[in-house]
């Protein structure tokens, strides 16, 4: 089940608000199991055991790790958990790219297996992994209650596309959590923001890239408006659906931390990944990152490192070489950065700019691309056009009819109009105004939302593939 | 209070639409939309496994949902006034009609209408006076060029230069904007009168007739209009009669027998289908006055279904032939060519799409 879709607004979501508010507070763990088991069962019938014995494997081994105060025990514990857990999703989610690609090297014919990669499993896998090493640590005690872990792990609004929420963010709210009308209003803020991001900006962004896809004849300019388009598409894609499970989350009490932070105004690749997919970025830091040594070791460790890091980024992405590209590109990038650029990227800031949106652009193409012959072919049509125009009429038609949403997609990547908000905010009388607009805004924007989701086919969640 | 409001709009806005869906009683068509929605599926334990349960509740959420038509006008509303596109659903507006983007130009398309005519002429057409014509689709007469359209020289062009053994005849000078719906994509019956004297001119016939009824029916919301529901007037549709029309028999492919208007289809899903009763495969109108004249068989699309009565006054029996639903290979099983007036008439986004003719 997707957020911005009829039945999760208006048939799902309903009953689970009004039955968890019904129940008293012992109860309410169980609603968000129950709910979310269903809420994974819908999507994916076949792969709610999985999930269940997922959620029962490491609520075992937790225990089991806990427990031991032999360390070399521990330490096996931790080991033979996230082999599981690991070689679930290796079976899953790469065994057919690593079959494709011994079939190619050594020219065999292995055939692939015919499974289906189970909705949610790198962002659940995750959650777990760093649930198990934060009992290894210390860091927090293990969860002797399946119902409450199990409603961590399987939190319906982060079960399938994150943000990867960890355990000790959260666990305080688990056993104990408040629950107010401001809190309340604020998820609900949020998460129509989130709606209105997936629904009326990325939506129609991705129908923009489509549109220009599908044009009879490409021109040079139509293979920058689709990586423009595609890159704000996934931003507000992605972006959406964290603040929708932030949303939800504060309206059922919980406290998730940000994902994004506009990325889109960062002014180096480094600033960038300090601003996207925090909780992915922040994951790889501090569970592998740190541990490998980070930059605390020689320099070719240090390499080492930081390759290690942004292969696997890369990799968690998808199975496919243009994820594992893409996190090399930016492994590079980094560390250049790190070694010669950011002196010089910190005085010269308009060029830090472009140098970085540019960078982000040339990223998501290799992102988006089906294969290398097509990544190449596409950022050549953008840098060097060969047998094409620069521009043609088909391009500027659709430029030009989505001309108002691109800008207002511009302007929210940016903290512009937020920043503008707060100001008059400051003002007394604009502020009671801005104060009785405001839930009438949100419940037009919601019922907008509503008449897209309803009137539209393309809704695509990008970061489902994950 | 802010707070407790939000609180409550949003729990009362979700729950009132989840409540009013549970009680309303499911539609089973959409005027607007002229299709049959969705029930609500018949759940097995198999349905639920394999998920198909689950994709047929999201269709039913979607067509059932309370005030579907007015949300979709909303929707139309905020892309055309708000975020200012172009298009909705690939339907524009341009004074006060609606058109529908028909882009970009499939030449392969034409190639394969082209081949297909020159194959059935080579079956059943030598020897016989044959003439085409090719319908404008209205996009031809749009004023401005801010639309993508077709690239409509090159079409005819094309047309004309490889469709052998066939006399043209040039309809597009005939017609205008007006000619059309405002919301439909079909031209407008009463305003072929020039169309009539052209063909009739250039095929040797003779109307006698030509004094008409008007008969009008009102609102007639075409095709495109549910695409982009927006507050644009409904159309009048009108309907000729004269003594000729009134008197003519029509015969169906299954042998049932009607008149040339079917007025029960006035107030359908389409009021287009009061001319002839809409598609089908194979008719025949014979003139009651005039038994012993010509006759003339036309390979046609939905224009022809209002064309054809204004011409069945200079012919004994008209056939008409609708090639997307009966394949050429079957035609001499049911008529027989000998000494017919030929037209073939296609209308322009037909021959931009002609996979759907049959081989």
């Amino acid at each position: 089940m997707v957020f911005s879709s009829i039945f999760f607004l208006y048939y799902f979501l309903p009953i689970v608000i009004i039955l968890y508010f019904i129940v008293p507070f012992k109860f309410k763990n169980s609603i968000l199991f129950l709910s979310s088991m269903f809420f994974y069962f819908y999507g994916e019938p076949k792969y709610t055991l999985l999930l269940l014995l997922s959620s029962f494997i490491n609520y075992s081994s937790a225990l089991a790790i806990g427990k031991s105060i032999n360390i070399k025990v521990k330490k096996n514990y931790l080991i033979i958990a996230l082999i599981i857990n690991l070689g679930i999703l290796l079976y899953y989610k790469y065994s057919n790219f690593f079959i494709a690609n011994i079939n190619l090297l050594f020219n065999s014919n292995i055939k692939f297996l015919q499974i289906i990669m189970p909705v949610g499993i790198s962002f659940f896998t995750f959650q777990a992994i760093s649930y198990l090493i934060d009992v290894y640590r210390g860091d927090v005690e293990a969860d002797k209650n399946f119902i409450s872990f199990s409603t961590y792990l399987c939190l319906f609004p982060q079960l399938i596309a994150g943000p990867i929420v960890r355990y000790k963010t959260i666990h305080k709210e688990l056993f104990n959590r408040k629950h107010s009308f401001e809190l309340f209003a604020l998820g609900v803020r949020r998460f129509v923001i989130g709606l209105s991001k997936k629904v009326l900006l990325a939506n129609i962004l991705g129908k923009f890239s489509n549109d220009l896809l599908n044009l009879n004849e490409m021109s040079s300019l139509s293979y920058w408006a689709i990586a423009l388009a595609f890159s704000l598409q996934i931003y507000f894609d992605f972006s959406g659906y964290s603040d929708m499970a932030i949303g939800l989350g504060l309206i059922f009490g919980f406290k998730f931390l940000e994902n994004f932070n506009y990325p889109f105004i960062a002014s180096s690749i480094t600033d960038f990944w300090r601003r996207w997919h925090i909780s992915l970025s922040t994951l790889f830091r501090d569970y592998l990152y740190i541990p490998l040594g980070g930059n605390r070791v020689s320099k070719l460790k240090w390499i080492r490192n930081i390759f290690i890091v942004w292969f696997l980024t890369g990799f968690w992405h998808g199975a496919s070489w243009n994820f594992i590209i893409w996190g090399l590109y930016f492994a590079i990038i980094l560390f250049l950065e790190k070694l010669l650029l950011s002196n010089f990227l910190k005085k010269h800031k308009i060029f830090s700019h472009i140098y970085t949106i540019s960078l982000v652009l040339i990223s998501f193409v290799i992102f988006n691309g089906n294969s290398l012959k097509e990544i190449l072919f596409y950022l050549k049509q953008m840098f060097i056009p060969s047998n094409i125009k620069l521009i043609n009429k088909e391009t500027i038609y659709y430029i030009k009819s989505y001309g108002r949403i691109l800008l207002i997609a511009i302007i929210s990547s940016t903290p512009l109009a937020k920043t503008y908000l707060n100001k008059l905010k400051n003002k007394k009388n604009i502020n009671i105004m801005i104060n009785f607009l405001e839930p009438l805004i949100l419940i037009l924007a919601l019922l907008i939302n509503t008449a897209f989701l309803i009137d539209d086919s393309f809704n695509p969640f990008l970061y489902f593939r994950f | 209070m802010k707070n407790k409001f939000i609180t409550f709009s949003f729990i009362i806005i979700l729950s009132f639409f989840l409540i009013t869906n549970i009680i309303s009683k499911d539609k089973e068509i959409s005027f607007l939309e002229r299709r049959t929605l969705s029930r609500f599926p018949y759940i097995t334990i198999n349905s639920i496994l394999k998920r198909d349960v689950f994709e047929k509740l999201e269709n039913y959420s979607l067509d059932q949902f309370p005030l579907r038509d007015s949300f979709r006008k909303l929707k139309v509303f905020t892309e055309f006034e708000i975020l200012k596109k172009s298009d909705s659903n690939n339907i524009f507006i341009e004074n006060e009609k609606i058109f529908k983007i028909n882009y970009p130009l499939n030449k392969k398309s034409l190639e394969d209408f082209v081949n297909k005519l020159n194959s059935l002429y080579e079956k059943y057409l030598k020897e016989m006076n044959v003439y085409y014509s090719i319908i404008p689709d209205k996009n031809y007469y749009l004023l401005t060029d801010d639309y993508l359209t077709l690239d409509y020289d090159y079409l005819f062009d094309y047309i004309k230069s490889n469709l052998n053994n066939m006399e043209y005849i040039d309809i597009s000078n005939y017609l205008n904007i007006d000619s059309y719906y405002n919301t439909d994509i079909h031209w407008r019956q009463d305003k072929l009168i020039p169309i009539i004297e052209v063909l009739s001119k250039n095929m040797n016939f003779k109307i006698n007739n030509m004094n008409y009824t008007k008969n009008n029916y009102y609102p007639f919301y075409g095709s495109y209009y549910g695409y982009a529901p927006i507050n644009i007037k409904a159309d009048t549709l009108t309907y000729l009669n004269n003594s000729t029309i009134n008197a003519a028999i029509v015969k169906n492919y299954d042998n049932s027998i009607s008149s040339i208007y079917n007025l029960d289809k006035l107030g359908s899903i389409d009021s287009y289908d009061v001319f002839l009763s809409g598609a089908t495969p194979f008719i025949e109108i014979t003139n009651t006055n005039y038994k012993s004249g010509k006759e003339l068989i036309i390979f046609r699309d939905s224009f022809g279904s209002s064309l054809a009565p204004l011409l069945i006054d200079g012919y004994s029996k008209i056939t008409l032939i609708d090639l997307r639903y009966i394949s050429p290979s079957l035609l001499d099983t049911i008529i027989k060519f000998n000494n017919q007036d030929i037209l073939i008439l296609y209308n322009t986004l037909i021959i931009n799409n002609s996979s759907i003719i049959k081989n």
